[in-house]
């Protein structure tokens, strides 16, 4: 937040241009707005089904963003949470296994809400690097949800639940897509009004300065993994209930397809720039590609080269990497200049 | 990193001989030594208590499948020890080394398969390389994202079936011969540890590295192109990623582009365990190797004792959880 700041002192714009412009440069979503049109653009001529079967777009998007969003919180601040994967599995067969369908899903939230405090352990008080621990933890976690569903998809007792959830409520939305919704307005209002959640921002852009103003550096690592593994166990449980089975291999097509949304949505893995916005531009994107994809008969293999693709592009344009390549190109030429004169 | 430039500094600073000595936790000293004294106590137990493992044939298979995994993690070394985390596409170039070393000398012949197999490590080394090197992106997402590309485009153009070899073909040859008990692939793993510890160790190369791993910006400013040490720490990954395809696919003589899952995960907590910090700088791949025996001595312990697979990969996480967590805590340890 403070580079924004100093464009601000240096230029106080007063035309209304100058005022749209200033604006334009504050925000991150960029990337995610030129996916998101092309993917719309090219979806709208080759296969408009997409849109027709709105419903199955909205379901896909809210799968992929549910778990973006809680992985925003955590890139916010500059770490990252790579066992949403099988948190979502684990929290999935944990509620299967439960014969009532409220207490299941109450003890899956509370099973990936434990997973997260586990990570933030890890990382805020041991220190270890976040990539690495929750490395660790996505192995470790695949192996309980192994352990616990003995290795074969698991049934809801109660089937006729699972079916009530998957019908719609309010108008054509289903109770996944709203509470997908739900869940992008809290954490939108967390982040960006909550002193808590602007603190985030703080912790992740510098995180000695963020000691120093005495923000509690620890506690919001803390409730960073502990969003993300909440949120990861809802779309555990919500995936659960609308499979009426749930999978000890679920998570790894999510996995991918969520973090490429948060990523090309503008959230800076270093931390300390991004927003919750850009991460639902990019779930919607890659929501609809990944159903036009489906619609159309493209082959799995060919999907997740595509899917590599957009990862491996939105991680490589990030600005800064665009930053570090121009400047490596620039000092070679400097470096040659120099060497002339 | 930006954020972590404060602590690298200092740990960097105080992370000599002297400050370990001074520190009274015994931490630092178990995350250099535990290893030792863990292989000899879990092989002793396994001799003693484990029915089946002290025997000739599973001693062998032991090796077996602790070549390719060894292999890899000796390449993979050179990337952790640079700070880069891992490589977690080594389980896309290992299945793409094995497939295209089958499905293409059946109509080629060999040479010309290890000629491909050598483009496709090279396509890794650089594509890897360049992202993490160059544009600075963090190498577990871009590793995460060329797995899927490799695994993807190996599915595509495979088609998802099983390559056999000949049966009485020189891979296979190969693949079946045995030193007393000792299968060839177990002589490949020592001659690419040998090899790799000359390199890490004695080379202009591999100074660089570890210098990379320990402080990034004093190797830039020493001059360094530090873009070329990042594509060179992944090239000899893929270089051992795609060794390691050959030694499986003349093991089992089949392969398919699932054959080496789990091998990121196995490598890293083979590296970790050895005592390599995934902090950069620190590590050796000799260590590595021991990590190795460890690990594949584990697995073959869990799998001897009927302990289902979800356990064995619960067994692995928490190893490696616990492993870094002991070098974190060594660290602060020693830093005080």
């Amino acid at each position: 937040m403070s580079q924004n700041q100093t464009i601000q002192i240096g230029q106080r714009e007063t035309t209304l241009i100058g005022k749209l412009r200033l604006r334009l440069a504050r925000r991150t979503e960029g990337r995610a707005v030129v996916l998101l049109a092309v993917v719309l653009i090219v979806v709208s001529f080759t296969e408009p089904l997409v849109f027709t079967a709105y419903q199955v777009s909205l379901g896909r998007i809210a799968l992929i963003g549910l778990v973006a969003l809680g992985l925003t919180a955590v890139i916010l601040m500059g770490e990252l949470d790579l066992s949403v994967a099988s948190t979502l599995a684990v929290s999935g067969v944990v509620m299967a296994l439960i014969p009532d369908v409220r207490l299941g899903v109450v003890v899956a939230l509370g099973v990936g809400l434990l997973i997260g405090f586990i990570n933030g352990f890890f990382v805020a008080v041991v220190g270890i690097n976040s990539f690495i621990a929750t490395l660790g933890m996505l192995f470790a976690l695949r192996g309980l949800a192994f352990i616990l569903s003995d290795e074969a998809p698991v049934r809801i007792a109660d089937t006729d639940a699972g079916i009530a959830f998957g019908l719609a409520i309010i108008g054509p939305l289903t109770p996944r897509v709203l509470i997908f919704i739900l869940a992008f307005i809290l954490l939108q209002i967390f982040v960006s009004r909550v002193k808590a959640g602007r603190e985030f921002f703080a912790v992740g852009g510098n995180r000695q300065a963020a000691y120093d103003a005495g923000i509690p550096v620890k506690r919001r690592i803390f409730t960073g993994f502990m969003i993300s593994g909440f949120v990861a166990s809802l779309a555990g449980a919500i995936n659960t209930l609308e499979r009426t089975a749930a999978d000890p291999r679920a998570g790894l097509t999510v996995l991918l397809a969520s973090f490429a949304a948060a990523i090309i949505g503008g959230n800076y893995l270093k931390g300390g720039r991004g927003s919750i916005v850009g991460t639902l531009i990019g779930a919607t994107a890659l929501g609809v590609l990944q159903v036009a994809f489906t619609l159309s008969g493209v082959q799995v293999p060919v999907q997740e080269i595509f899917i590599g693709l957009i990862l491996l592009l939105a991680v490589t344009t990030d600005p800064a990497s665009l930053r570090a390549v121009v400047g490596g190109i620039r000092s070679v030429f400097q470096g040659r200049l120099k060497f002339q004169s | 990193m930006a954020k972590e430039t404060f602590t690298e500094v200092i740990t960097v600073a105080n992370s000599g001989e002297a400050d370990v000595k001074k520190s009274r936790s015994a931490l630092p000293w178990i995350a250099d030594n535990g290893i030792f004294i863990f292989t000899a106590l879990l092989l002793l137990f396994a001799a003693l208590f484990v029915d089946g493992f002290a025997s000739l044939v599973n001693i062998t298979d032991v090796f077996h499948r602790a070549a390719p995994i060894g292999i890899v993690a000796a390449g993979m070394t050179f990337v952790v020890i640079s700070g880069n985390y891992l490589d977690l596409s080594v389980v896309a170039q290992v299945a793409t080394s094995a497939v295209i070393m089958l499905a293409v000398s059946n109509l080629y012949g060999v040479p010309i398969a290890m000629l491909a197999a050598l483009g496709a490590a090279v396509l890794y080394a650089l594509i890897n390389g360049i992202a993490v090197g160059y544009f600075k992106a963090n190498a577990v997402i871009v590793t995460l994202s060329t797995t899927y590309i490799g695994v993807g485009v190996l599915r595509f153009f495979s088609g998802g079936s099983i390559f056999f070899g000949p049966e009485d073909g020189p891979i296979r040859a190969f693949g079946t011969s045995k030193l007393g008990p000792i299968p060839y692939s177990a002589i490949v793993l020592i001659i690419v540890t040998l090899v790799l510890a000359f390199v890490l160790n004695r080379t202009n190369f591999g100074f660089v590295v570890r210098s990379f791993g320990s402080n990034e910006s004093a190797t830039r400013l020493g001059g360094v192109n530090t873009g070329l040490v990042i594509i060179g720490a992944f090239f000899v990954t893929a270089l051992a990623a795609m060794v390691a395809g050959w030694v499986l696919a003349a093991f089992s003589n089949t392969a398919v582009s699932s054959m080496s899952t789990g091998y990121d995960f196995q490598a890293l907590a083979a590296i970790i365990v050895g005592g390599t910090s995934v902090f950069g700088g620190k590590g050796s791949v000799l260590r590595t190797l021991l990590g190795v025996i460890f690990v594949s001595v584990l697995t073959n312990v869990l799998v001897l004792s009927n302990i289902s697979f979800g356990y064995q990969q619960l067994a692995l996480g928490v190893l490696i959880v616990v492993a870094v967590t002991v070098d974190a805590l060594s660290r602060k340890a020693g830093k005080r």
